[in-house]
């Protein structure tokens, strides 16, 4: 009997833990605590925490359970994350949530999208630096996109075992957009510049609206075909939701779905962190060069901004251009609060939400551009 | 491997340059595009216009002509009415007149066209010359 109780004792989590699931659950809770009570991204920080949480209880291996065990309940749930189902689903979610009347209204606003990814190509110049391989360092410099989805969708495609460091990374700085963006907008541009102002944008028609998810995904992805599966879906939940003629499906891909999705996509890369595939010297490298990336991406379409108004009549606020980065709408709504606080009748948001919206199409391009070298 | 040797060993030079130039030069594609998209569709709504200007362009160079002699035409009162509108004026007149005396009371009288009317009772022989720059009334063609 006291045999049978010890054996069961030897294969209870307290037994097995060591000091790295610790450290995984702690994080754990500084997701939960960032999400819950600082309202940091709450969508993704909430169901990653508790993933963290449930990945990183140290369990007996070969009973089937972890989430890098065939056959496992996890296993089966992670299938979406490295096939791409959930990023591809998402995107879906997304477009049916976008309104890209302010990107139509102002097409030249889509240069500064384009501009901010150029932090993508500086990382994976430094990823090579500091010894990555190409695929993992293609990997790393997608977070420089801040877009989640398209980081995780390419990362399984190129360095699966990746995912989890390259999903927190890039969520993380997501979430902490307010205290990483900032200071570089504030570095980069003077006070006259903060205070240009921005014109009322033009009312866009039905019609437009309506073109633009089929003009969007045939020149995107006859580009870059290996963008399909990201873009097809992201044009596809766009056009559900503008035809007006499937309101039912452009709902539901916009709650039930994407919700669904974000919930699997967040709790299985949490999962995923366990701690000894997750606390590795590389996953500090990760952290570090994500967040190069990220800051790059930031000061790159700002300049670029400064750069567009040396050739402009009209200028641009070149605090637009920290929204080019994809991450929707945490950058824009960083820009607006910046502009606000310079001159409280300076509205930003709706410009802001136009380069977000062309940062989106741009990282998603890039990471079909990536992958594509590479196969 | 590690620094510039590995970035070179691995075209990450070449990677870099050509995806940030396809990346930007998607997005240039697809914002000329989407900047056109209105216009393209202000002109596909008027279509009609466009294409009805285009057929009466032929027409429109022959116009000017006919147009003229159609106004007149149309707009202006036959000589018979113009003699019967112009006749009380004329007695308030002292003959031989000139004609900007005829002019300056036809305005007066908010008579419509009165430079028009004028010419066109000359044409008629309605206003005859007296060869020193005044007019008479004729009274025959009544």
């Amino acid at each position: 009997m006291l045999d049978l109780l010890f054996q069961f004792l030897a294969n209870t989590g307290y037994y097995l833990a060591d000091y790295r699931n610790y450290i995984m659950l702690v994080v754990g809770c500084i997701f939960l605590y960032l999400g819950t009570a600082k309202k940091y991204e709450p969508l993704l920080l909430v169901p990653i925490g508790f993933g963290i949480l449930v990945g990183n209880i140290p369990f007996f291996k070969g009973f089937g359970i972890g989430i890098y065990e065939p056959n496992s309940v996890l296993h089966y749930l992670y299938f979406g994350v490295t096939s791409g189902v959930y990023p591809s689903i998402v995107f879906m979610g997304l477009g049916a949530m976008t309104d890209f009347s302010s990107l139509l209204a102002q097409p030249k606003l889509m240069l500064l999208g384009a501009a901010a990814q150029m932090g993508i190509y500086f990382t994976l110049l430094g990823a090579l630096f500091f010894g990555f391989a190409p695929k993992e360092a293609a990997s790393i410099a997608i977070i420089g996109g801040a877009d989640g989805p398209t980081s995780i969708f390419l990362t399984a495609k190129l360095a699966p075992h990746l995912i989890g460091p390259i999903a927190i990374a890039a969520y993380s700085y997501m979430a902490l957009i307010p205290v990483i963006q900032p200071p570089i907008m504030r570095l980069l541009t003077t006070k006259k510049e903060r205070l240009i102002k921005m014109p009322p944008s033009r009312t866009v028609s039905k019609k437009e609206l309506l073109i633009f998810p089929i003009a969007g995904v045939l020149l995107c992805c006859f580009l870059a075909p290996t963008a399909l599966p990201l873009l097809g879906m992201l044009f596809l939940g766009n056009f559900l939701k503008e035809c007006g003629v499937v309101n039912r499906l452009a709902n539901t891909a916009q709650s039930a779905i994407i919700d669904t999705a974000t919930i699997f996509l967040g709790f299985t890369v949490g999962c995923s962190t366990q701690a000894d595939v997750f606390l590795t010297p590389k996953s500090l490298g990760i952290f570090f060069l994500g967040a190069v990336a990220f800051s790059i991406a930031t000061a790159s379409g700002v300049i670029f901004a400064k750069i567009m108004n040396m050739f402009l009549k009209n200028k641009i606020n070149p605090l637009l251009g920290a929204a080019g980065v994809s991450a929707v709408p945490g950058s824009a709504r960083e820009v607006h609060l910046m502009g606000l606080k310079e001159d409280p009748t300076n509205f930003l948001l709706m410009h802001g939400m136009a380069c977000n919206s062309s940062g989106v199409i741009g990282s998603a391009i890039c990471a079909g551009i990536l992958w594509s070298f590479f196969i | 491997m590690f620094g510039l040797e590995n970035i070179t060993n691995n075209d990450g030079w070449a990677m870099a340059v050509v995806g940030a130039s396809i990346v930007f030069m998607g997005l240039v594609v697809l914002s000329f595009v989407i900047s056109q998209i209105h216009r393209l569709l202000n002109l596909w709504e008027d279509r009609e216009k466009v294409i009805s200007r285009f057929k009466q362009k032929p027409a429109a160079v022959k116009a000017p002509e006919k147009a003229e002699i159609v106004y007149g035409d149309q707009r202006l009162p036959s000589v018979e009415q113009l003699i019967n509108a112009y006749k009380p004026l004329i007695e308030k007149l002292q003959e031989p007149f000139k004609l900007s005396q005829l002019f300056e009371i036809a305005k007066n009288n908010d008579m419509p066209h009165p430079h028009l009317s004028i010419q066109r009772l000359q044409e008629a022989d309605v206003l005859v010359a007296q060869g020193d720059g005044t007019f008479t009334w004729n009274e025959s063609i009544e």
